[in-house]
């Protein structure tokens, strides 16, 4: 048996398609993560010592962050470009490499051999280490995301709890990088930042909640595995019970409450180029730039990576394996902010907070309400 | 929202059937009025320079004058003058100047600031320019020139030859503790001149209290580039007209060119061929719709963000203008096509092709607005930020003198194109667009459709063209080689611009070139208004407020 | 929410039928006018050292030098300076300076820029368009014409 068919077995779709196969897959992944996986395949049992165990999981992450890391690379230089000039009338990258590809080559070099400027008077260690904090606080996050194909590193039973508090760390990163930089606009970015995520991250976690209500469990990879019975069969088409399907009032309040949790039109308040020139970006330039603009992708790939979680099964998904599917679901939410930016207008802050406040907070809670009638009904 | 113009109240004095009667003003001033004198295009009053105020009060509460469309300030070998060029804004063919004199040793004359407040700035580049004083007002800066600037480059002792030297301690410092800082709530912001939203190189001292707007003051004067000295040095006949086109350089150039035209040829008399006027009426046209197609993008661009579809649209439907005003003219932005007397050129041959090409573009036109307003006014994110942001009331706009769509977006019904008809205007059917609400919703909604408007003027212009005799198509009336205005000739006269009311004041001295040559911008006056629509606003709608009065920096500064 | 789903459709209905309105620069050069003003051509043969550009100029972009018998020696423009408003194009008695088509000029310095009535000789012809005819039919047109053949002085 060769290893990627271990692999594959252990997460999803080997062959085959439909709601029977990959409940089996899904719950052959549930029980197992990446690093217990990999002392399987190496012989050394489920319990192998501690210092092993760190050391797989290591590797695990690894790939995670490499696999996101690429993803964000070509979503974020090349993906942003084509699908903006897509939507814009215009033809965007197309000179260097096929398709443009090997800009992001081209961009990866430009923007890392540029110089760091410190501006004068900055707060020193806050300043250096919020370019740090929004991606680490993103990767993070997919520690406990099942990624299908086996790849997920840890299973805790708070799973849903652990991903919501890692991805809000970058409420943190960007406070400091807009108190610390010593600038006005980075200031007023900074700090609507904040109130724009204290607003947005209740409706986000109390939305998600109805998920849990359906399922009984803050373990990801059960709410994985509920998702994958069939809901109803039309015509021979077997319908997952993804949560999207099964509530898709609750569907679109997290969509919406994660546009505003990744800064995104309607509600990119935060950075408000035009208003604020960069909101807390405005002094970052070379590699701290960079960070901090990976971060923000890796953020909305987070956020699209708990999206297809909660709502959209997960990694399943008919004859691809797990994990190509739990991409391509990640990236249809990618392309999802990509639409709005084209098409929404900004919102202002003061409307934006009244809209978290009164409006979505609201809704959100009357879902749970809903939702937990609904299952008391029937149960 | 017709052609017919607003009934005239006319309990105003000196207001009867046959026009204006000057008597019954200069009866209404009694003493005041020093002198009578004739300008070309109307009667003229000089006045005391300690009179100011009250003879101004007088003619704006008593005979109806709401409307400073213009104050130029200019030297002679023994006095300095100030020119105030009124109007009414329910007829702006009712007009009266009214110069104010004063001595070369004390060069010192009232502020007209309390009556209208427009005259702040007007009066603050008079004193930049000119050097004349203006007592009571309320800034007495310099407004285009910096502040280290020595002398007053349009005075007569001026030495354009020496040199301009400042040390870099001597400059203020932007970045410099501000008073509003020190203890206070609030804090001081400076947007621009490097700023993403501010439309060219603009300047905004803004104070903020929290994210409120507690103060704001334009910094203009970035972009001056001496046009109206410029102008000084050129010819009538030539050397002016290509200048025109960088005043407004978003694609008006006609209008602005149409200005020059339309005071020169009044001040020497020429005559322009029918067929020339309804050349000019279309490419006008076509221009003022690329400039408000210019100004809703760049308006999207303000409240959506970077890259919004709607800027790219805008673009893309401009491009089509542009390309058939290159046919025509020959360049795509600074087109030199208006001759004193006519055009330059006939339509482009085969002219079938080319009306084909505007037929096409008019045809198009309305499923492309269908989807600005898709895409903007029905949008209800949108909706939530323009509507009653922004707010500039119909006797604020007056009191500022804004035109264009952003006095008629206030309700101020306001067209020269009507109410001061020239060109081929009278003859065509078309509606004067006006909203009351005052918001940036109007204003963009007035734009939105003043192009379909402009959009009925060209399609008229095009079957007039169409059907032309082909032994009639002259294009260029009989034009002296050198024009000489009579000495000391004096006209002011204005064109419906992209963004309102240009006009432009000619002294002539009988030579070939003017002596002074005054341009009245109307996105000068309509940015006065920012502090009035942007104070107690949050700085998203500031911005957006900036946007709506869609300035251009080259017309303000110029 | 029937007014942000008409945004959302608009952009999207763009984005899915593929038209782009931008161009492949340079490999598809744009569409220009027959009347477009571009960097000016000189003919030394046709001048008859008027000096009527050199005044009708705007910004002094033109410069003549001519020796005491009035032949001409130098005729100097400065196509960086010039706002290529056609003026010397519309008082040249002998069509002696006109504007082509041509738009593509770059240089490393402001002072490349300058040329003399050699360089402004050999600017060449953008398409193959006449400038002349196509701006004003009724005038005689440059591009078939043989180099030199033709000598006003």
């Amino acid at each position: 048996m060769s290893v990627s068919e271990i692999v594959f077995q252990a997460g999803n779709a080997t062959n085959g398609s439909g709601a029977a196969n990959a409940t089996n897959a899904s719950a052959a992944g549930g029980g197992q993560t990446f690093p217990e996986i990999l002392s399987g395949l190496l012989g050394l049992g489920p319990n192998p010592d501690p210092g092993l165990q760190f050391l797989f999981a290591i590797v695990g992450a690894t790939l995670i962050a490499v696999l996101f890391l690429t993803i964000a690379a070509v979503g974020g230089i090349w993906g942003k470009r084509k699908i903006t000039a897509a939507f814009t009338d215009r033809i965007a990258v197309n000179r260097v490499g096929p398709f443009g590809l090997l800009i992001i080559v081209a961009d990866a070099v430009r923007l890392l051999s540029k110089e760091v400027i410190i501006p004068d008077a900055v707060d020193r260690p806050a300043f250096d280490i919020a370019p740090m904090v929004l991606p680490f606080s993103a990767l993070l996050g997919f520690a406990v995301i099942p990624l299908g194909s086996g790849l997920q590193l840890a299973d805790p039973e708070t799973g849903f709890v652990f991903v919501f508090a890692a991805s809000s760390l970058a409420s943190l990163g960007l406070l400091m990088s807009g108190y610390s930089s010593n600038n006005k606009y980075s200031f007023l970015g900074g700090l609507r930042a904040l109130a724009q995520n204290l607003a947005y991250e209740i409706p986000l976690v109390v939305t998600g909640a109805s998920v849990v209500l359906f399922t009984g469990t803050l373990k990801l990879s059960e709410v994985v595995a509920v998702q994958s019975q069939p809901l109803l069969t039309i015509g021979g088409l077997t319908i997952p019970s993804w949560f999207a399907f099964v509530n898709p009032f609750a569907f679109v309040l997290f969509l919406i409450a994660n546009l505003a949790e990744v800064g995104r039109n309607p509600f990119d308040t935060p950075e408000a180029p035009g208003e604020l020139v960069a909101g807390y970006m405005t002094e970052y330039s070379g590699a701290y730039f960079v960070l901090l603009y990976l971060g923000e992708f890796l953020h909305i790939f987070l956020g699209g990576a708990i999206v297809a979680t909660l709502f959209l099964g997960g990694p399943a998904g008919p004859v691809l394996p797990g994990l190509v599917w739990m991409v391509i679901k990640i990236l249809a939410v990618y392309l999802f902010t990509q639409w709005m930016r084209s098409a929404m207008p900004r919102v202002r802050i003061d409307q934006m907070i009244e809209i978290g406040w009164k409006g979505l907070l609201v809704m959100s809670f009357a879902n749970l309400v809903l939702t937990a009638i609904l299952v008391g009904v029937i149960a | 929202m017709s052609l017919e113009r607003p009934t005239d109240r006319s309990d105003a004095v000196g207001v009867t059937e046959e026009g204006l009667d000057y008597d019954a003003l200069a009866d209404l001033l009694g003493d005041s009025v020093v002198s009578r004198e004739q300008h070309r295009h109307t009667e003229a009053f000089t006045i005391r320079p300690d009179e100011v105020q009250d003879v101004l009060f007088a003619l704006r509460d008593q005979a109806g004058f709401d409307h400073c469309s213009n104050v130029t300030a200019q030297e002679y070998e023994d006095r300095f003058e100030t020119v105030y060029n009124l109007k009414k804004y329910v007829d702006p063919t009712q007009e009266l100047s009214v110069v104010v004199p004063t001595s070369k040793d004390n060069p010192v004359s009232q502020s007209a600031e309390p009556v209208y407040r427009t005259a702040d700035w007007h009066e603050r580049e008079a004193y930049d320019l000119v050097g004349i004083q203006y007592e009571d007002h309320p800034d007495m800066r310099r407004i285009l020139l910096p502040e280290t600037w020595k002398g007053h480059p349009m005075g007569l002792d001026y030495n354009q030859e020496k040199p301009q030297i400042v040390t870099l301690e001597a400059h203020a410092n932007p970045l410099e503790d501000d008073e509003h800082d020190a203890g206070a709530d609030t804090m001081y912001l400076n947007i621009g001149p490097h700023h993403p939203a501010t439309h060219g190189v603009l300047h905004i001292e803004t104070v903020l209290d929290g994210e409120q707007v507690a103060h704001v003051e334009p910094d203009i004067g970035y972009l001056h580039r001496c046009e109206e000295q410029m102008a000084q040095q050129g010819t009538y006949r030539h050397e002016i007209m290509p200048y025109p086109d960088r005043w407004d350089y978003v694609s008006a150039g006609i209008l602005n060119e149409w200005a020059y035209a339309r005071t020169a040829e009044e001040l020497t008399d020429l005559d322009v061929p029918d067929y020339a006027q309804v050349i000019r009426t279309m490419s006008a046209e076509l221009c003022r719709i690329a400039a408000h197609m210019l100004a809703v993008g760049t308006f999207a661009l303000d409240v959506y963000g970077e890259f919004t579809a709607t800027f790219m649209y805008a673009f893309r439907d401009r491009e089509v203008v542009e390309n058939i005003l290159e046919d025509l003219t020959g360049q795509r932005l600074m087109f030199n096509y208006l001759r004193l007397g006519g055009v330059a050129w006939d339509l482009p041959e085969p002219r079938e092709d080319f009306f084909e090409k505007v037929r096409d573009f008019l045809d198009g036109l309305p499923h492309k607005l269908d989807e600005y307003h898709d895409l903007l006014t029905s949008n209800e994110i949108f909706q939530l930020r323009c509507a009653n942001t922004g707010v500039l009331d119909a006797e604020t706009a007056k009191q500022y003198g804004a035109t264009g769509p952003v006095a008629r977006a206030s309700g101020v019904d306001y067209d020269i194109r009507r109410d001061d008809p020239y060109g081929y205007y009278p003859e065509l059917d078309w509606d004067v667009v006006t909203a009351e609400e005052g918001d940036n919703y109007a204003r963009v909604l007035c734009r939105l459709q003043e192009v379909e408007e402009s959009a009925r003027i060209i399609d008229q212009c095009v079957d007039l063209l169409e059907d032309w005799p082909e032994d009639d198509r002259e294009i260029q009336s009989n034009v002296p080689r050198t024009l000489r205005p009579d000495d000391d000739a004096e006209i002011y006269r204005a064109v419906e611009g992209a963004k309102g009311e240009l006009g432009i004041y000619i002294r002539s001295d009988g030579t070939d070139k003017p002596a002074r040559f005054k341009i009245r911008s109307p996105a000068f006056s309509n940015l006065q208004t920012l502090p009035e629509i942007a104070v107690g606003e949050y700085v998203p709608d500031l911005i957006a407020s900036l946007a709506s009065l869609d300035i251009v920096l080259g017309e303000v500064d110029r | 929410m029937i007014g942000l789903l008409k945004s959302m459709a608009t952009t999207m209905r763009h984005a899915l039928d593929g038209s782009t309105f931008t161009v492949e620069y340079p490999d598809t050069a744009p569409e220009v006018s027959p009347r477009f003003r571009g960097v000016h051509k000189f003919s030394q043969e046709r001048c008859i050292w008027c000096r009527q550009c050199e005044n009708v100029c705007p910004n002094d972009t033109i410069q003549i030098v001519m020796d005491e018998q009035r032949n001409g020696e130098q005729y100097n423009l400065h196509i960086g300076q010039c706002i290529y408003c056609r003026l010397c194009e519309e008082v040249c008695p002998v069509d002696a300076i006109l504007l082509t088509q041509n738009f593509e000029f770059t240089a490393d310095t402001k002072d490349e820029f300058a040329l003399n009535k050699e360089e402004l000789k050999n600017v060449p012809w953008y398409k193959d368009i006449d400038p002349l005819e196509a701006r004003e039919p009724d005038r005689g047109g440059w591009v078939g014409e043989g180099e030199g053949e033709l000598d006003y002085q």
